[in-house]
């Protein structure tokens, strides 16, 4: 096993900026997720580590080595691809064997390692058949077998389990976390659920447009976002985000909205909000923090539940304030109709406030 | 209640009516279509077994009296002046149309996969350059190409012929390759070259073996183009003991006019390695031709 540093990392093609200056660490041993909506440039830093597209300019350090000339095949990887990538014409036990006949390893040696690959995997009896001949879940799992065989220094995985339908990928989910804690793999996992990327990895570098956004624990990211964008992509259903102006009155800082409401601010929240640029600041709430009231109360702010959605566990109330959708989460047992009236309490100690020029988050000195 | 399934029923009468008069409509149509191309064929099959007096007979016997074998056995003596031109003849053929197969296997393969894998610059020009001579009907290269062949002294020999049938061959053979490997995913090429291939084993190992039903295509498309070319064949060869099949059988018919059975028999053979092959081959070749019409 070993560490990868990706140093100032540029990837062009023509003008095109797929990615931008990303640096990060992944420590030996460690699971990390790259997250993003498509197009985010997620995938192509992938590739790059693979070295299955080359670098415009910045370095790729895998263990001791700046591997940007290398070709993959020297850059001791093993790569899980989401269309599985199994040689189709390969039975699955030469599936496995291939990378360790690429390394011209003794036939008994690779004959042990493919049935210890197979026995660890639980498909010692698939090994003589065809892809086409295994369902969905088995052609992930060879598709993790020959990665694993060969005991390489990383494990690049680009979208494992999106091919797998819902129930399934759940329990593959917990697989691979499981194999990560078994084999104390390093791990760069590349998805567009931000839900397997915070239940999954260590840590989680969220991508956006090219550029890193945040590189942090999913509990420091989920907690401490660092921008509009990583507020919204993280989570489910997404943080709510409503645009407000700031102002001071009767000598502390109050949110308004259009809507002619206000929220008078706690006094280290006020200290947030005079750090931003312009006095127009978004406030952002996660649904779980926002408590719902049936009838007025000091503080909270009027509103007209819009939808009503329950999943059992939890009810979901979505509202809109100033514009924006607000979700709320409220136990099953409260009886909503769509329409009615509604009164909302922001929790002082858990709202988020951005900055709705620069879209970074307020932080208090 | 009622009426509403009546006129759903009457609604569904009609119309398997009328596809029942296309279905039946079609099937006439194909009947009509496979007696016309096999009608002759079995013609000639049935002149090739007949005595020549039988053949020139009016009315003709449908089913031959005495049918005989000798036809065919006067073409593949060697020791008859007929059977050594048409088995030299056969010969010829043979080695024009492997050379033409092989060699345009060995350059559309790679070729393809370039088009299909790789950016280059001038790529899209040179693709549907490719093209452009298939725009143009083959006689038209005729008068140019003998030139070409004689300032470079190939007149008279098979590599004239060769060198002409890759021209006319290869582009379609590097369009038809080239959608097939468009077919294969690229990450197998990737994740055998993480496996520890370079490109060039990626490629041998990897892709090649996945794309051999279009390369048998190929080389069954190149062969049976080659195999049947009559103009230039009569154009850049006339010494004898050079001809192709095509070309021999047309000179054996103006010499013997009037010995059809042979001249069938002639022809029936030629058609033997075409079909032959075929017959061999055609499940690739019917894998190669319906491939790609499925996303797997």
């Amino acid at each position: 096993m070993a560490h990868v540093v990706l140093k100032d990392l540029v990837k062009t093609y023509g003008s095109f900026k797929a990615v931008n200056d990303v640096s990060l660490t992944v420590n030996d041993g460690e699971f990390v997720a790259l997250v993003g909506p498509s197009g985010c440039g997620k995938t192509t830093t992938l590739n790059l580590v693979a070295g299955l597209i080359s670098v415009t300019s910045g370095d790729i350090v895998i263990g001791d080595r700046v591997v940007n000339d290398l070709d993959p095949k020297d850059r001791d990887i093993a790569m899980v691809f989401q269309n599985y990538a199994l040689y189709p014409q390969k039975s699955v036990y030469m599936n496995l064997a291939f990378p360790l006949q690429m390394r011209k390893l003794p036939k008994d040696e690779i004959d042990r390692k493919v049935r210890e690959a197979a026995r660890v995997l639980d498909m010692t009896q698939l090994l003589e058949r065809k892809p086409r001949e295994l369902s969905g879940g088995q052609q992930q799992r060879v598709a993790l077998g020959r990665a694993l065989v060969r005991d390489p220094a990383v494990f690049l995985m680009d979208e494992p389990l999106s091919n797998l339908d819902a129930k399934l990928r759940v329990q593959m989910r917990s697989e691979i976390k499981r194999f990560h804690q078994d084999l104390k793999a390093t791990i760069i996992y590349v998805t567009h659920d931000q839900l397997e990327a915070v239940t999954m990895a260590d840590r989680m570098a969220v991508m956006n447009g090219g550029y890193l956004q945040q590189y942090d624990s999913p509990a420091q990211v989920f907690a401490h976002p660092a921008n509009m964008f990583v507020a919204s992509f993280v989570g489910s259903p997404a943080m709510s985000l409503i645009p407000l102006e700031a102002s001071t009155a009767n000598g502390g800082a109050v949110l308004t909205s259009a809507e002619g409401w206000s929220l008078a601010l706690s006094p280290r929240n006020a200290q947030k909000v005079a750090r931003a640029t312009t006095r127009k600041v978004v406030l952002g709430a996660r649904h779980s923090t926002i408590k719902l009231h049936k009838s007025a109360i000091a503080d909270a702010i009027p509103a007209k539940a819009y939808t009503v959605e329950p999943t059992g566990d939890v009810t979901f109330v979505q509202a809109f304030l100033s514009g924006a959708i607000v979700n709320i989460s409220v136990s099953p047992n409260v009886a909503i109709a769509p329409d009615e009236q509604i009164w909302l309490e922001f929790d002082q100690e858990r709202i988020h406030l951005f900055d709705s020029e620069t879209e970074v988050a307020l932080e208090a000195s | 209640m009622s009426t509403v399934s009546e006129t759903i029923s009457r609604g569904r009468s009609a119309r398997r009516v009328r596809i029942d008069g296309w279905r039946w409509g079609g099937r006439a149509f194909l009947v009509f279509m496979l007696l016309y191309t096999a009608l002759p064929m079995i013609w000639m099959l049935l002149t090739s077994i007949k005595s020549g007096f039988a053949a020139m007979q009016f009315p003709p016997q449908w089913w031959p009296d005495q049918p005989t074998l000798d036809s065919y056995q006067k073409l593949l003596d060697p020791q008859n002046s007929v059977g050594q031109d048409f088995l030299r003849f056969f010969w010829n053929s043979l080695i024009v149309s492997t050379a033409t197969t092989i060699l345009s296997v060995i350059v559309a393969v790679p070729a393809a996969y370039a088009f299909s894998r790789f950016t280059f610059p001038g790529r899209n020009f040179l693709f549907f350059a490719v093209l452009l001579r298939n725009m143009f009907p083959a006689v038209i290269f005729l008068v140019p190409l003998f030139i070409l062949m004689r300032a470079i002294g190939l007149v008279n020999t098979h590599g004239s012929l060769v060198l002409t049938y890759l021209t006319f061959g290869l582009p379609l053979a590097i369009w038809l390759l080239k959608g097939f490997y468009d077919n294969i995913p690229v990450q197998l090429e990737q994740a055998a070259r993480i496996d520890g291939a370079t490109r060039f084993q990626a490629f041998v190992l990897i892709v090649m073996p996945l794309s051999a039903p279009g390369i048998i295509a190929t080389a069954i498309y190149s062969f049976i183009g080659a195999w049947n070319e009559y103009i230039y064949a009569y154009t850049f060869l006339s010494k004898n003991e050079q001809l192709t099949l095509p070309v021999g059988i047309q000179r054996f018919f103006s010499e013997n006019t009037t010995d059809f059975p042979g001249l069938m028999a002639a022809s029936f053979m030629m058609s033997v390695p075409v079909v032959v092959l075929f017959l061999l081959l055609q499940r690739y070749f019917v894998r190669a031709l319906t491939e790609g019409a499925v996303k797997h």
